[in-house]
C-alpha cells in the first residue's frame, strides 16, 4: 500500500520517457545523416520524425510506416507505442516539458483538454499546401473534433460509433422481423423479452459508459450549444432523454448489478440486444460459438433522429516540433483514402475518410456498411475540455436515480448545479 | 578523522537522501505551493495563467459533498480495517509460530502470497468471487439457502468487500514482522514462567504481549497510514461506486488530478489528507511514549 512512493515512481518514470524519447530523436537525426550519404536523397539530412501511437495502433504502425519511409526516404520514422492506460500521463508530462514527439495520435475526447493548454500545432495556417486539412471527405463529426474555436487542431486517422448488436432469431422467435428503429419499438421489444423468464432482460446498458446518456439525448434531439452552458441540461429534450434512460432501470429491463461480461449474455440470449462499437464484432467472433448467424448489428432506434457517438483517433502535431513539413507529410499520408483502407485491412480500424468505404473491402461487407450508415449520423461529444467531468458527474447523477431511488427531475436539478460549477 | 574520510557516509547515503529530495521532499513542497492556485491543464502549459487563490481551494473542498463522503468513507475503512490487520497477522502469526514443521513453512508461504500478488490480477479474480449474479462467493452462499449477497452493488456492503479484500491481502508483511518478533522473545522468559506454574493464557498475556509492544506499535502505525491513503482497492475493483459508497481520499485525489487535471484541488486534498497522517501519526507517538513512562 505504499501509493505515495508509486505516484513518485509513476511521474518519475514518465519524465524517464520523455527525456529517454528526446534523446532517440537526436541520436538517429545524427546516424540518419550519415546515411544520406550512402543514399541520393532531395535533401542532405534524414529527418527522424517521433510518433506516438496508443495501445495496438502503436505495434501495427510499426511496419506500416515502412512504405511511407519508402515514399519519402529523407524521413524516418521512430514510431513509440504506448499503452493506453499510460497515454494521458504521458501526454501531460509532454505537455509540462515542452519535451514530446513530432506527431501524436490523439482519441477524439482528449482535443478539447490539451488544445487549451497549447499542446498542438493549430494547423489551419497550413490549409492552402496540404488538403487534408479539414477536408469535408472526412465524416462531418470526426472534423468537429478536430476544431475548437476556428482552430484545426489534428486530423481525423480512424473513427468509430455505437451501433446496435442484437440476436436475429431470438428477435424473430417473438415475432420481430426487423431490429427496433425508434425508442418505442425499442422498449416493446425488450418488454417482450424481458418477459421470458426470472434472469432474462431486454436491453443492457453499461453504467459506466458516459457515452450512452448523451446518445439517448441526441437521439431526443437534443443539443449542447456551448453559449448556453450548464443551461443545456435543463432543456426539456434532455430530461426526457434521462427519463427514458431510468426508465429501462425503472422497468427492470436490464440488469443493474454487474452480472456477466456482456458478450457471455449475449451468447446465452440473456441479453439480447445492447450497443456497443466495431471492436465487438471481433470479440463476439472470438469468444462466443454456436451463434454465427444469428446476430445482427443495426443502426441505433432513435426518437428525432438515429443518432450514435463517434469515436476514434486523430493525428495532431506537437506544438513544440522542430519538424512541421515532414511532420504534416506524414498526416497527409495516413490519411488518403488508400492508406486508410489499407490501414483498416491491417487493423480492422474504421477509416475516418468517406470515400475510403467506397472502397470493396468495405463496401461489401454487410455489418460494416451499417457502421457506415450509423457514422453519417453520428454526433461528437461536445468538445470543450470540461466534458469527461460533466460526463461523469452525469453518471453519478443516474446511478443516484437508478440505484439510490432519487427523483430523475430533482436529481438532474442537481445535475445542472454541478456541471454550471464544473463548466466555471 | 581526515578531510577525506569526512566525506565517505556522504556518499553512501548521498543517493538515497538526492532521491528523496528529488522525488519525495521537493513534490511536498511542490504541492504545497500549488494547492493554493488554481492550476490546471492550462497552467500546466502556460505558466502564466497559473493564479493564486489562497484558499479558495479548500473552503470548496470541504462544501465538496463528495470529498465529505471520501473522508468518512476513509474512516470507516481506517476503523474496521486497521484492528482486523492487527488482530489477524498476530493470530496468525502466533498459530504459525508454534512449530516448525513442513506443513507450518508452507502456510506461511499461503499467508505471505497475496500480499506479493499484483493488485490487478487479484482484481480480477476477486471481481470474479464477488460477482453478485455468478460470483462464487453467492454460489455458495445459495448452497447454503443464502439470499445473494450485492457484494459490490451496495454502498456499504461494497466498502466491507473491499475491507476484506484488504485483510487477505495486508496480512502477510504484517505477520512477518511479528513472527520475527516472537522468535525474538528470549527463551528464558518462558522456562522461568514454566517454573512459576504460568498457564498458557497467563504466559501469552504478561509475556507474548507485553515483548510485542513495539512490534504492535510498528504495525499500527505503519497500517494507519497505509489504510488512510486506501487507493488500490477501490480503484481497481469500483471505481469509487456504487453511489461513491468506496470512494476514498486517495481516489478522490487522483481522480481530481489526474483524470479531471484540477491540479490545484487535487493538491489541495492531498495537503489535507497529509495533515491527517502526520495528526493521527503524532497522536500515536505521543500515546506509546505516556505508556512508556
Amino acid at each position: 500500500m505504499k501509493k505515495s512512493i508509486g505516484l513518485v515512481s509513476v511521474v518519475g518514470f514518465a519524465l524517464a520517457l520523455t527525456a529517454c524519447s528526446s534523446n532517440d530523436a537526436g541520436d538517429d537525426s545524427a546516424n540518419g545523416s550519415t546515411n544520406t550519404n550512402d543514399s541520393e536523397n532531395k535533401s542532405d539530412e534524414v529527418v527522424s520524425l517521433t510518433v506516438w501511437a496508443m495501445g495496438e495502433e502503436g505495434e501495427a504502425l510499426h511496419s506500416f510506416g515502412e512504405s511511407f519511409e519508402d515514399e519519402h526516404p529523407n524521413i524516418e520514422l521512430d514510431v513509440q507505442a504506448i499503452p493506453w492506460d499510460n497515454a494521458h500521463d504521458n501526454l501531460l508530462t509532454a505537455v509540462a516539458s515542452g519535451e514530446g514527439p513530432d506527431v501524436v495520435q490523439l482519441g477524439t475526447t482528449w482535443v478539447a483538454e490539451f488544445s487549451e493548454a497549447g499542446a498542438f500545432l493549430d494547423l489551419s495556417d497550413y490549409t492552402d499546401d496540404f488538403d487534408m486539412i479539414g477536408n469535408d471527405d472526412f465524416f462531418e463529426a470526426a472534423l468537429d473534433t478536430t476544431e475548437v474555436e476556428d482552430q484545426i487542431l489534428g486530423v481525423p486517422w480512424y473513427v468509430d460509433t455505437r451501433v446496435l448488436f442484437y440476436r436475429s432469431d431470438i428477435l424473430a422467435e417473438h415475432g420481430y422481423e426487423s431490429a427496433p428503429t425508434n425508442w418505442e419499438e425499442l422498449k416493446e421489444i425488450s418488454h417482450t423479452l424481458n418477459d421470458r423468464g426470472d434472469d432474462m432482460y431486454g436491453f443492457d446498458i453499461d453504467q459506466n459508459d458516459q457515452l450512452v446518456p448523451s446518445i439517448f439525448a441526441w437521439q431526443n434531439g437534443w443539443e449542447y450549444d456551448v453559449e448556453a452552458g450548464a443551461e443545456n441540461f435543463a432543456e426539456d429534450s434532455f430530461r426526457e432523454a434521462m427519463e427514458y434512460y431510468h426508465s429501462f432501470f425503472d422497468e427492470e429491463l436490464v440488469q443493474e448489478s454487474e452480472g456477466v461480461p456482456i458478450e457471455q449474455g449475449f451468447e446465452e440470449g440473456t441479453k439480447p440486444m445492447f450497443m456497443s462499437g466495431p471492436w465487438m464484432v471481433n470479440i463476439i467472433n472470438n469468444t462466443t460459438e454456436g451463434i454465427d448467424g444469428d446476430w445482427e448489428v443495426a443502426v441505433l432506434p432513435g426518437q428525432e433522429k438515429n443518432a450514435s457517438a463517434i469515436g476514434g483517433s486523430h493525428l495532431s502535431v506537437f506544438a513544440h516540433t522542430d519538424h512541421v513539413e515532414e511532420s504534416l507529410e506524414f498526416l497527409s499520408f495516413m490519411s488518403e483514402p488508400d492508406t486508410q483502407t489499407a490501414w483498416f485491412e491491417e487493423t480492422n480500424a474504421l477509416p475516418a475518410r468517406q470515400s475510403a468505404w467506397d472502397n470493396e473491402v468495405l463496401a461489401e461487407d454487410e455489418k460494416l456498411a451499417v457502421f457506415g450508415d450509423q457514422l453519417e449520423e453520428a454526433v461528437a461529444p461536445p468538445v470543450i475540455p470540461e466534458w469527461e467531468n460533466v460526463a461523469q458527474e452525469l453518471l453519478s447523477s443516474l446511478e443516484r436515480v437508478n440505484r439510490g431511488n432519487a427523483e430523475v427531475d430533482e436529481e438532474m436539478d442537481n445535475f445542472q448545479q454541478n456541471a454550471e460549477r464544473r463548466l466555471n | 578523522m581526515n578531510h577525506r574520510n569526512a566525506w565517505t557516509p556522504w556518499l553512501f547515503i548521498g543517493p538515497a537522501i538526492l532521491l528523496l529530495l528529488v522525488f519525495a521532499i521537493l513534490p511536498i513542497f511542490v504541492s504545497l505551493v500549488i494547492s493554493f492556485t488554481d492550476i490546471d491543464l492550462v497552467g500546466l502549459g502556460n505558466w502564466d495563467a497559473i493564479e493564486f487563490i489562497g484558499l479558495e481551494n479548500f473552503i470548496n473542498l470541504f462544501q465538496d459533498p463528495l470529498f465529505r463522503q471520501s473522508l468518512y468513507n476513509s474512516l470507516v475503512y481506517v476503523v474496521i480495517g486497521v484492528p482486523l490487520v492487527i488482530i489477524c497477522s498476530f493470530s496468525i502469526a502466533l498459530l504459525l509460530n508454534y512449530a516448525t514443521s513442513k506443513l507450518f513453512t508452507i502456510f506461511r508461504v499461503v499467508y505471505y502470497v497475496p500480499s506479493v500478488t499484483n493488485i490487478v490480477a487479484i482484481a480480477v479474480v476477486w471481481g470474479f468471487l464477488y460477482n453478485q449474479d455468478v460470483g462464487l462467493f453467492n454460489f455458495v452462499l445459495d448452497f447454503f439457502g443464502v439470499d445473494p449477497v450485492p457484494w459490490l452493488e451496495h454502498p456499504f456492503i461494497a466498502k466491507l468487500s473491499l475491507i476484506l479484500l484488504a485483510v487477505w491481502k495486508g496480512l502477510g508483511i504484517n505477520m512477518l514482522i511479528y513472527l520475527a518478533a516472537l522468535q525474538s522473545i528470549p527463551n528464558s522468559y518462558y522456562e522461568a514462567a514454566n517454573i512459576d506454574g504460568a498457564n498458557k493464557l497467563q504466559k501469552l498475556r504478561y509475556i507474548t504481549i507485553p515483548s510485542l509492544s513495539y512490534a504492535t506499535f510498528f504495525v499500527t502505525v505503519t497500517t494507519l497510514i497505509g489504510w488512510l491513503q486506501f487507493f488500490e482497492e477501490p480503484f481497481v475493483m469500483t471505481g469509487g461506486g456504487p453511489l461513491d459508497g468506496t470512494m476514498s481520499m486517495a481516489l478522490f485525489i487522483y481522480q481530481e488530478g489526474f483524470q479531471y487535471n484540477e491540479f490545484g484541488y487535487a493538491a489541495a486534498a492531498s495537503l489535507v489528507l497529509f495533515i491527517l497522517i502526520i495528526v493521527v501519526t503524532m497522536v500515536q507517538f505521543t500515546f506509546n511514549k505516556s505508556d512508556k513512562d
